[in-house]
């Protein structure tokens, strides 16, 4: 149903290693039903666009795996994991949830807000952090705990490790 | 015979003929109920369904919004409504006509108000000389209701107790 | 079969049924918000709780199978308790503005909230507000209102292929939105104001104009297509107004036709009932000027005319061209004038320009299964059909027959925007239609080694597309092969009948549909509003067709219904000869500037919803139908007026009392219960290329354009794009024409040594060599003919 304006609108915006991935999430689900693949193929795309989806990225994943675009804004716009405006590089989340917060989550929050010198749900000036609080990630047991960019789990938090983190990739951003 | 010299009695001292102005007396010192109508009125209770009229909100906009619930209700089949979309989006009336004649002040319409647009208010004052008058329209009513509005206010606060 | 309880009923249900649908069958009530019988079951809004023995937790009825012995409560004090919290929870963010909102008095929230609801909420903080969005000019939309059952997501989902609405964001936060401000573009899409269970979605023509509980309702039949859609017009009226307005449509249930659905043509066009276009007085014109005058001087000069042309010269210098959405009766009393006047020359077909196979066509042309047979059909051939928009509901029956498995193959002029794959679909242009068929038949013939047909195609060499299309053909079980408006108005359009009949000949299987133009082609058939046959169905010296009348210009028109600068396939033509004729009467609900050019009298006649009548629908039903008001102004049903016009001549036989006297005279004259015959093979076509020199023009009416009452329907009117306006032309004869502009410019199209400036769309899904421009707008009224030689250039 797409036609071949719009195919060569999304190869401009979709990388081509972006479709490699799609190309093999698509390979895990029947033909006829490709838009199983669009929360993967919205995360690449997230990932390769610095971090968040624009519109017209969105409709470019849709028109790539042909479904139409509103099932991709469905997703896109339930999940926490996509942002659909410009965020930090780093998306810092910490756990707010019983267990941690009965453990210090508070505390830490607070001390990653006095660091960077935002609120919750702010970018820092330079574009680095992102600050969030999140829902329990089941990870109790090593209460409080942090995520860092969707995927780094970050346990037994102590305002000293907290510290370690951020100086870690402070470094590694100043460095380059 | 007893009974005839009672009455014998009664006729001659002229008893009955006293007893009649004792009442009259009476009634001389007491206060008057009759009033010089128009220069004087008897009270009107807040309760008192007179003429109807159309209210306005304090800012100047009209409070029917065309629901038609009154034009529902009214047993006398007296209110004509029509509506459409005004400008700016919302819900109005481009007609709204009581013919006075049909009406039966029966107050229904006030029950069925949800924003007490249509209102009867206490006040008997209003006549009608040329036929169609009888028709009130919507900017007759509308001009009752500013006409009235402290009177409204006052009634329906009184009356606001008893709900 | 299953049988279990539902409050100590003993209901039967098949197995794998939900308790809902078990219980309205047996007439036990569960209330329901996101359950729809025709849309596939959400279970999100909870409302359908019920209790089941032994069960934990109350249970949505909606999504639960019922089971041998079960034991269902709906009234239970769980089930209760279950409803009103569930009816507590919809309200925390639903505004309490009933006396604004169009639902309102037939909304199944507050009807709900009535019966199941507690009267006071525990929820005191604010409530949610949700921003409006313009989905266009048809439905308005108060999404504050909506309480998220996403009936009208599934429904562009599953029914009507307009995934264009969805549920985004999460939670408390979740909206029902197009994401991107889409209007929403679908024949089909009113549906979702009558499925939303609120006020989220209402109609914007009747918005704010009526209540619920003031409107009568009125049983009636759809005026647009072939399928007679049923439907319930809504009047009010108040004592200031001379008889009833029609305030909207709405469908009637009826599963062999439109099951729930209502396309948006049938819905909205009432607004044209209502258009100042209306005539409401007879005209006469005098002296080249138009005056209002009374019924018995109107008819008496339209008779004078006629009796005229009658003594001057004959009978046969009088033509009659009557709507094909005329009722059955109208038809009737149209040729029954004409042919006691002494000629011939009636006709329906206006959009048809070939009439090669007359003599030869079944009873009457249509579709040898029922519609409803339609979605179980495994493999559809449409040929020349845009079914979308020629037949919407027809279009929601394909569809749903591809949803469940079938295949549609296509061989159409130009590409349609189907809301279904095709299989296999050709785009053939205009000149390439009978070409291509020939060489599909030919294909299945040498494939059968049918030697008939071998033969009579025997300069025929099938390509390989052929070859594969017979095949996807040949591989159906259940086939039906639909001819639609292009094929119907095409130049070979008899052509094309003979070789979709000679491969149902071959294959020996499968079914043939004509889906006609107009509501009720059929009928017209079975009444005798043809040239060369009588309503009992005998063949009769034929007069001239709808093309001749106008290439051999007449003396004296009768018009009924027919716009001929939008209806007719050659307006130019039809235009010219209706401008030189001495005498032209127009029996019309409305009057236009060309009317008054080209006409002598206008008599006024009642619209749909004026006037009683019957519809036969293409696969052969016959449906009656009674008027839902009184004709506007002195307009008169158009039957009266042609029973009028009878006496006027003093013919025999004119003396009906009564509409239901004009149907047993048809009755007895012809029998209109004849069920639809498949038409005989003849094989005396041949097959050359219609390929005349230059660019052909290819042309369709728009959705919205078909009829006057459509046309004069302004919120229709509002959805037609600009696209859809304009010529569209293939990329790469653009550039043949050395025209130099992007889409968008105007260009001169010019046919007939007439000129008309319209916009350019340079469109790939048109064939090359070939301009699409269609009929029946604005801007190409009066223009040229069907399938006609265009030049376009730079203005």
């Amino acid at each position: 149903m797409s036609d071949t304006t719009q195919e060569k609108l999304q190869l401009g915006i979709l990388s081509k290693d972006v479709i490699k991935h799609i190309d093999h999430w698509c390979t895990k689900f029947p033909e006829e039903k490709k838009q199983s693949a669009i929360i993967p193929a919205l995360r690449y795309a997230q990932d390769a666009a610095g971090g968040w989806l624009s519109e017209d990225l969105i409709k470019a994943v849709a028109d790539y795996l042909d479904v139409p675009h509103i099932k991709a804004f469905e997703v896109a716009t339930f999940y926490s994991m996509f942002d659909l405006e410009p965020v930090g590089k780093y998306k810092i989340a910490v756990c707010d949830n019983i267990s941690c917060k009965l453990n210090g989550a508070d505390k830490i929050v607070d001390h990653i807000k006095r660091r960077l010198g935002v609120n919750c749900g702010e970018t820092t000036e330079d574009g680095r952090y992102i600050l969030r609080t999140c829902e329990c990630m089941a990870a109790c047991t090593n209460a409080p705990m942090m995520q860092i960019n969707d995927r780094e789990y970050h346990e037994n938090l102590t305002l000293e490790k907290v510290d370690e983190i951020l100086d870690d990739i402070d470094k590694q951003e100043d460095g380059k | 015979m007893i009974q005839k010299v009672k009455m014998w009695a009664k006729s001659f001292t002229l008893f009955e003929l006293f007893k009649g102005l004792g009442i009259t007396w009476r009634n001389m010192w007491r206060k008057k109920i009759t009033v010089q109508y128009p220069e004087e009125e008897t009270p009107v209770s807040f309760r008192f369904r007179g003429v109807l009229a159309l209210r306005r909100y304090p800012n100047g906009e009209e409070r029917c919004i065309a629901c038609k619930l009154c034009e529902a209700v009214c047993p006398a089949l007296a209110i004509t409504i029509e509506s459409e979309p005004r400008a700016d989006g919302t819900r109005r009336t481009t007609r709204y006509d009581i013919d006075a004649f049909k009406c039966i002040n029966c107050g229904f319409c006030e029950e069925a108000c949800p924003v007490d647009s249509i209102v009867t208010v206490p006040e008997s004052h209003y006549h009608m000389e040329e036929r169609g008058e009888n028709i009130m329209t919507k900017e007759k009513l509308l001009a009752i209701g500013d006409m009235f509005e402290e009177k409204i206010a006052k009634a329906k606060k009184l009356d606001s107790e008893y709900r | 079969m299953i049988e279990f309880e539902i409050d100590g009923v003993k209901v039967k249900a098949e197995p794998g049924e939900t308790i809902i649908q078990a219980a309205d069958r047996a007439g036990v009530y569960i209330p329901r918000f996101c359950y729809h019988k025709k849309l596939s079951i959400a279970a999100n809004c909870r409302m359908c709780l019920v209790e089941i023995e032994k069960a934990p937790k109350p249970t949505p009825a909606c999504a639960f199978p019922a089971s041998q012995d079960m034991k269902v409560f709906t009234r239970s004090p769980v089930a209760l308790k279950a409803q009103r919290a569930v009816m507590e929870f919809l309200l925390i963010n639903h505004p309490l503005d009933c006396p604004v909102c169009d639902q309102g008095g037939e909304c199944e929230l507050q009807d709900l909230s009535m019966g199941y609801g507690e009267g006071v909420s525990q929820y005191t903080e604010r409530k949610k507000c949700v921003d409006d969005e313009d989905i266009g000019p048809l439905i308005s939309t108060y999404m504050t209102r909506c309480i998220k059952c996403t009936r009208c997501v599934r429904f562009g989902d599953e029914i009507a292929g307009m995934p264009e609405i969805g549920a985004v964001n999460r939670g408390e936060d979740t909206e029902i939105s197009t994401y991107v401000g889409k209007s929403v573009k679908s024949e089909v899409s009113g549906n979702i104001i009558d499925i939303c269970p609120v006020g989220a979605l209402t109609s914007k023509p009747y918005k704010f104009t009526a209540r619920a509980w003031e409107l009568k309702q009125h049983a009636s039949i759809a005026p647009h297509d072939c399928l007679g859609s049923n439907i319930y017009i809504h009047t009010a009226s108040n004592q200031y107004q001379k008889g009833r307005e029609v305030k909207r449509v709405v469908p009637l249930d009826n599963e062999k036709i439109n099951e729930t659905w209502l396309s948006d043509r049938d819905r909205f066009s009432y607004e044209g009932l209502n258009s100042e276009n209306r005539v409401t007085r007879p005209m006469i014109k005098q002296g080249g000027k138009w005056i209002e005058t009374d019924w018995q001087s109107a008819m008496d000069m339209a008779y004078q005319g006629f009796a005229k042309i009658v003594e001057m010269k004959n009978p046969d210098a009088i033509g009659g061209l009557i709507s094909p959405s005329a009722t059955t009766e109208e038809h009737y009393l149209f040729q029954q004038l004409l042919r006691a006047i002494g000629t011939n020359n009636i006709d329906h077909r206006i959009r048809q320009i070939d009439f090669s196979d007359s003599m030869d066509s079944p009873t009457f042309p249509g579709l040898s299964i029922n519609i409803e047979e339609l979605e179980k059909q495994d493999t559809i051939v449409l040929i020349g059909s845009n079914i979308r928009h020629e037949q919407p509901l027809a279009g929601v029956r394909v569809r749903k027959a591809w949803k469940n498995g079938g295949k549609v193959l296509a061989i159409n002029p130009v590409k349609r925007n189907y809301n279904f794959d095709t299989a296999k679909e050709m785009t053939v242009g205009i000149s390439n239609m009978v070409p291509f068929l020939s060489e599909v038949v030919k294909a299945l013939a040498d494939k059968y080694k049918n030697k008939r047909f071998i033969e009579w195609l025997k300069d025929i060499k099938p390509s390989q597309d052929a070859i594969d299309f017979a095949e996807e053909i040949d591989k159906g079980v259940e086939t039906a092969i639909l001819l639609g408006a292009d094929s119907l108005s095409h130049p070979q359009a008899g052509a094309i009948k003979s070789l979709v009949i000679a491969i149902l000949a071959i294959l020996q299987k499968g079914n043939y549909g004509e889906l006609t133009t107009g509501a009720n082609s059929a009928g017209a058939w079975l009444a005798g509003a043809v040239p060369h046959r009588l309503p009992t169905g005998e063949n009769d010296s034929a007069g001239l067709n709808a093309q001749q009348m106008f290439s051999q210009p007449l003396d004296g028109y009768l018009l009924h219904g027919v716009e001929p600068e939008f209806d007719v396939a050659n307006p130019q033509q039809a235009l010219t000869a209706l401008r030189y004729a001495p005498h032209v009467v127009v029996l019309s609900p409305f009057v236009s500037e060309t009317m008054k050019d080209y006409a002598n009298v206008i008599l006024p006649i009642g619209a749909f919803s004026e006037i009683s009548g019957s519809y036969v629908n293409v696969e052969g039903t016959t449906q009656r139908f009674r008027s839902a008001n009184a004709p506007m102004g002195e307009a008169r049903p158009g039957w009266k007026v042609l029973r009028v016009m009878g006496n006027f001549f003093e013919f025999e036989g004119f003396d009906y009392k009564d509409l239901e006297e004009v149907q047993m005279s048809f009755k007895e004259e012809s029998d209109d219960d004849r069920k639809f015959e498949r038409p005989m093979l003849y094989m005396k076509q041949d097959f050359v290329a219609h390929k005349p020199k230059g660019l052909i023009r290819i042309v369709d009416w728009p959705m919205y354009r078909v009829d006057a009452t459509t046309r004069y329907a302004k919120s229709l009117q509002k959805t037609i794009s600009d696209e859809e306006r304009s010529a569209r032309i293939h990329s790469k004869t653009v550039k043949q024409l050395k025209l130099n502009i992007p889409s968008g410019h105007m260009v001169e199209v010019i046919q007939n040594d007439e000129s008309i400036q319209v916009k350019l769309v340079i469109d790939d899904n048109v064939p090359e060599k070939h301009v699409y421009l269609p009929a029946g707008l604005e801007e190409t009224a009066g223009f040229g003919e069907v399938a006609g030689i265009v030049e376009v250039k730079i203005p």
